[in-house]
């Protein structure tokens, strides 16, 4: 420190700088706030955080473990409000590591109005996320049903034969695909 | 709570001849819809209801097997004890290990280190006080002493740490092939239960009025009209989402505990040692009654588990699991 | 910490007459730049709002008394009218275990804290003779005004089943958002809005003027721990508030504008936000808990007539709490559903910060060793402060154990561990700094005999609250109920008249608060004797006006 005091004018001077580093840093920190929302997306999609699935195009070829079968457990719900009947084909399918696969759900509009819904989706145990893959699903754009309309959605998966050498992973017999179907309201743009 | 019981009461003289004609196989979209939609009071009614129809369907004819007696629970078992100062008795095998964690490890040592700190502070307030000790010294640093106070916690915390770390292993561990998975749905303000393996269709459970659990000889608040059978001895995965906002599944004596997240599914596996009902409460404040959406496991011997299944109309694992899941069971029938 | 000898010949006597001239009284405090002013201000205030938040607590503690809805239905009453339902008596509750919940962590604890000892005593104890910035500091206050009106006020607007924002103090979505229809639950989020805002400009505030308004030969490690303590605080502040201002203002779109974020229906994600409440919630309890461990080093070292043991451990021991403060938030997301891994790092992480806390705990007994102590109020309290904390901290230990919170989680073993870090180490903080700075800010001497007993009843009252929470948690408890099985009924007894005991305390603090103020003896400039070497005891009792007008100097 300076032996001498700093003169008025000095630390005025010095005063206002330091407050507006810590505003940037204040206003850096709410930034990151409200960017927490495309990164904690982009971090789940990933890591497949929260069992986020992944996603591949068609043409991905991915080699089959052959010998080793997994089951995997479909679930279904619909939102409150959502007028519709959806549930899987078959509740549960066992499958080869590393195979295409497709599951079948089914929908119907219970309603006399047309409806469209979008669904969430995740999978468990959770850790098993970064090893779903999904090639093709309803899931991935809106779905309009008309009055009455009943219809069969497919899902085209894989399950990553990498998932046979990741020790989070080693208890891992079944994973559940489960889907939340939500009405899609006019003024609910995707955030 | 008289206020409640006269609602119930309006709810079932309103409800039930609708219920009956939309018949028992759309009591899910039922329970999914009509609680967020209709007001409060009308949701209780509507809950009520449907239970109210249960015993109709017990009735009818087209009911084969009957369901084993419900249980009565035990006092101490998987319930809290008046003036209880420990955790509750432990029912499954992860409970075990949790609880040997703090009832061995972790309560002793975070007594040792409070009296320990206590002792300390009584030795220099008596010690060092004006009268005993006049001239206070003037050290203020010793870096042995600093070293020790700094390493001995880490070691302490690493011995915590280890076995923590592999109880929680355990805890997670997924649950192998064979288990029975049930699927939990909290709403506001009661629970729905799915077999989907069995083709037992989604049925719910509301709290039990007061003169109700009284009759029963059941705790009131902790007492559900229709309990989640499941088998003793079998692993047992609960596949758990939300439907309105979030909730918690929470059963203490089997160290369960899971919030029901809307939107997305978590998963619970654990295993059920001895037959009884245990009790529990929605752990994750969900609105105004929050407080009175209680949880009851019944656990039953494997055979009487299929039998209560069969007497749900549903199939036993094997005989049609790979089948749609959609049968025209009856609405369970408890109580 | 070195002694400081200050050069305060300006300060009284010669200059009295320049020094000591104050501005009217509307001006004075209602427009103030007198960083004195505004922190007794900001001290009233918190007081006001201790009164209204444990009065909630006591309403809470007659409900809990007994198994079975006593009261709640008539309290409905008078927020929801006279035909109040029971549903709405449900409601009531949590409106006000909400209201208790923001009421102390925004408007009591903070406000008194930083607000009211990092005002009245940051600058003097660095020799600066005022904020770096009054007027700015005028405007934190005055805006915690309108955000404890919104929130009180939101009690009479709908938020859902009944009047009021029954969120929780958590506020998480999607209760919050689809669950609580009205605008009362806006009013809050609003109210939290502004509260931070004047949270911000305060840390703003304090870093400024702690980095640059410091006395000639004040260097940062000769700082006394208390400065230090508001440093780091201030930090957090800047750090946490404008996450928790950026998932909240996502909140209130989601309610108003039909965004998603938080809403699974549009791709949102509900655990997000208690990601991001978290990652503000874990600094806030150390921003709440921070200055009340630079208060009791202030203090430690007064009575014990010694220096502070291991001076830089103790102020790098609370950087380090900061800092690993912003990387354990998810111990509070242990049953949400995370993956295994994810709980295993969370749990390692959080029992990290134990290390830092036991190096205070042990310094701070080292420092007594050795020394002469008297035991004035405010060593007692901070003796009391001491012990009870550590209780508090290794209940911490245990909850921080993933695998073990998956039964404590949203217990009352929960609420008993956060009572006692903040209820009674917080508190009992602020009522070691009030005893210990009531002569300095007033001029006159608080009772001995009075203080002395509020502490013991306080003590008493306290422990039988909430120890037994901890007994209730164990059992299986859960949070955020007014009604319980026959089987809590024990436990939830003595706690309530625990209550009773605590307020009893409390009654004695305010009949010695009006009885120094109005007939308290006078105090001198430094009532502690040698013990008390910081540089507001150079003053005179209170100090004057203006102070410093000559920078002092420290060797």
């Amino acid at each position: 420190m300076a032996s001498l005091p700093p003169s008025p004018f000095d630390r005025d001077r010095r005063n206002r700088r330091t407050m507006i580093g810590m505003a940037i840093v204040g206003l850096v920190m709410l930034g990151l706030g409200f960017a927490s929302v495309p990164l904690y997306r982009i971090f789940c999609e990933r890591t497949g955080f929260g069992g986020t699935t992944q996603r591949a195009s068609a043409d991905v070829l991915v080699r089959e473990a052959v010998g080793h079968r997994m089951s995997i457990r479909f679930d279904s719900n619909v939102a409150p409000g959502m007028p519709w009947q959806f549930r899987p084909e078959h509740p549960t399918q066992t499958v080869t590591v590393g195979a295409r696969n497709m599951a079948i759900f089914l929908a119907r509009n219970m309603s006399d109005k047309p409806v469209t819904g979008t669904a969430s989706f995740n999978v468990t145990p959770l850790q098993a996320g970064a090893y779903f893959t999904k090639i093709q699903c309803f899931c991935f754009t809106q779905q309009t049903l008309q009055p009455g309309e009943a219809v069969r959605m497919p899902v085209i998966y894989y399950v990553d034969p990498k998932i046979l050498t990741d020790s989070d992973n080693k208890d891992t017999q079944e994973i559940t695909l489960s889907y939340t179907f939500y009405p899609v309201e006019q003024d609910k743009k995707p955030s | 709570m008289e206020k409640v019981k006269s609602l119930v009461l309006a709810g079932l003289l309103a409800f039930a001849p609708a219920l009956a004609m939309n018949g028992p196989a759309l009591a899910q979209q039922n329970a999914a819809v009509a609680a967020p939609a209709a007001g409060n009071e009308t949701t209780a009614a509507a809950d009520s209801a449907s239970n109210a129809a249960a015993p109709a369907a017990e009735a009818a004819p087209a009911e084969k097997v009957a369901a084993p007696p419900r249980m009565k629970p035990t006092l101490g078992i998987g319930m809290p004890m008046p003036g209880e100062i420990t955790l509750q008795k432990q029912f499954s095998p992860t409970g075990h290990t949790a609880r040997w964690l703090h009832d061995v490890m972790l309560l002793p040592i975070i007594t040792i280190i409070s009296i320990f700190v206590l002792v300390l502070m009584l030795y220099v307030m008596v010690r060092f006080r004006r009268s005993a000790n006049p001239t206070p010294s003037k050290t203020s640093h010793n870096t042995v002493i600093e070293v020790i106070w700094t390493v001995v916690p880490v070691v302490i915390l690493l011995v915590i740490a280890v076995p923590s770390i592999g109880l929680l292993a355990d805890q997670y561990k997924p649950a192998p092939k064979d288990a029975l998975t049930v699927k939990v749905t909290g709403y506001q303000w009661y629970w729905g239960y799915e077999y989907p393996d069995n083709g037992v269709p989604e049925f719910v459970s509301n709290m039990l009025p007061k003169e109700k659990a009284e009759a029963n000889g059941e705790p009131y608040l902790l007492a559900p009209d229709n309990r989640l059978v499941l088998p003793v001895g079998r692993p047992i995965k609960l596949i758990i989402t939300g439907a309105d906002v979030i909730h918690s599944f929470a059963v203490p004596s089997l160290w369960v505990k899971m919030d029901a997240v809307p939107g997305r599914l978590n998963e619970k596996s654990f295993t059920i040692e001895k037959p009884g009902v245990y009790y529990g409460q929605c752990s994750e404040l969900c609105g105004a009654r929050h407080g009175f959406m209680p949880i009851a496991i019944e656990a039953l011997e494997p055979a009487q588990f299929d039998q209560w299944v069969l007497s749900q109309g549903g199939k036993l694992k094997g005989a049609g699991t790979a089948t749609t899941a959609q049968p025209a069971a009856p609405a369970p029938a408890k109580i | 910490m070195t002694t400081i000898t200050a050069d305060h010949h300006g300060d009284h006597a010669h200059e009295h007459h320049d020094a000591d001239h104050k501005p009217a009284f509307f001006q004075r405090w209602f427009m103030s730049t007198n960083h004195k002013d505004i922190g007794t201000l900001y001290l009233i205030f918190a007081i006001i709002a201790g009164i209204i938040g444990g009065a909630i607590s006591g309403l809470m503690r007659a409900e809990l008394a007994a198994p079975g809805i006593q009261y709640l239905q008539t309290w409905a009453q008078f927020s929801d009218g006279p035909e109040a339902t029971l549903d709405q008596a449900y409601h009531l509750w949590n409106v006000l275990i909400t209201a208790h919940g923001l009421i102390m962590v925004f408007f009591m604890v903070m406000p008194a804290m930083i607000g009211g000892f990092g005002n009245w005593f940051v600058p003097i104890m660095i020799g600066a003779p005022d904020m770096a910035f009054p007027r700015m500091n005028n405007i934190s206050f005055w805006l915690l005004i309108p955000a404890f009106a919104l929130l009180l006020g939101s009690t009479f607007f709908p938020g859902g089943t009944g009047n009021g924002a029954g969120t929780g103090w958590t506020v998480y979505a999607p209760l919050s958002t689809s669950g609580s229809a009205g605008p009362a639950v806006d009013m809050a989020i609003l109210s939290l809005h502004i509260a931070g805002a004047s949270s911000i400009l305060g840390a703003i505030n304090f870093i400024t003027t702690i980095l640059n308004m410091r006395a000639p030969g004040m260097t940062l490690h000769k700082m006394p721990l208390f400065v230090w303590s508001v440093l780091v605080t201030a930090f957090l502040l800047l750090l946490a508030l404008p996450v928790l201002a950026a998932a909240i203002t996502m909140l209130l779109t989601d309610r108003n504008f039909g965004t998603t974020f938080y809403d699974a229906a549009g791709g949102g994600d509900p655990e997000l936000y208690q990601h991001l409440f978290w990652f503000f919630g874990h600094p806030e309890v150390y921003i709440m808990i921070l200055p009340g461990f630079g208060i009791i080093s202030q203090i430690v070292s007064t009575f014990s007539r010694k220096p502070v043991f291991g001076y830089l451990g103790m102020a790098y021991a609370m950087v380090a709490i900061g800092v690993v403060g912003f990387v354990v938030w998810a111990h509070h997301m242990f049953t949400t559903g995370m993956s295994v891994n994810v709980k295993m790092y969370f749990t390692a992480a959080t029992m990290v910060i134990a290390v830092p806390t036991g190096i205070k705990i042990f310094s701070w007994i080292a420092t007594i060793w050795g020394g002469s102590i008297t035991y004035k109020t405010p060593m007692v309290w901070a003796l009391g402060f001491i012990f009870l904390f550590t209780v508090g901290g290794v209940t911490g230990v245990v909850l921080a154990n993933g695998g073990v919170d998956d039964v404590l989680h949203d217990t009352y073993y929960v609420v008993a561990h956060f009572h006692y870090v903040l209820s009674l180490g917080a508190v009992f903080g602020l009522f070691a700094g009030f005893y210990y700075w009531f002569p300095k800010m007033s001029g006159r001497m608080y009772n001995e005999f009075l203080g002395h007993l509020h502490f013991w009843v306080f003590f008493v009252g306290v422990n039988m609250l909430f120890f037994p929470m901890h007994f209730l948690g164990l059992s299986g408890m859960p949070r955020r109920y007014p009604d319980y099985p026959e089987a809590f009924a024990y436990w939830n007894k003595v706690a309530s008249h625990g209550y009773e005991i605590m307020a009893a305390g409390m009654l004695i603090f305010f009949v010695n608060l009006v009885w120094s103020l109005v007939a308290g003896k006078k105090a001198e400039g430094n009532p502690w004797g040698e013990g008390a070497t910081t540089l507001e005891w150079t003053l005179s009792s209170p100090p004057p006006f203006h102070q410093f007008e000559t920078l002092p100097v420290i060797d």
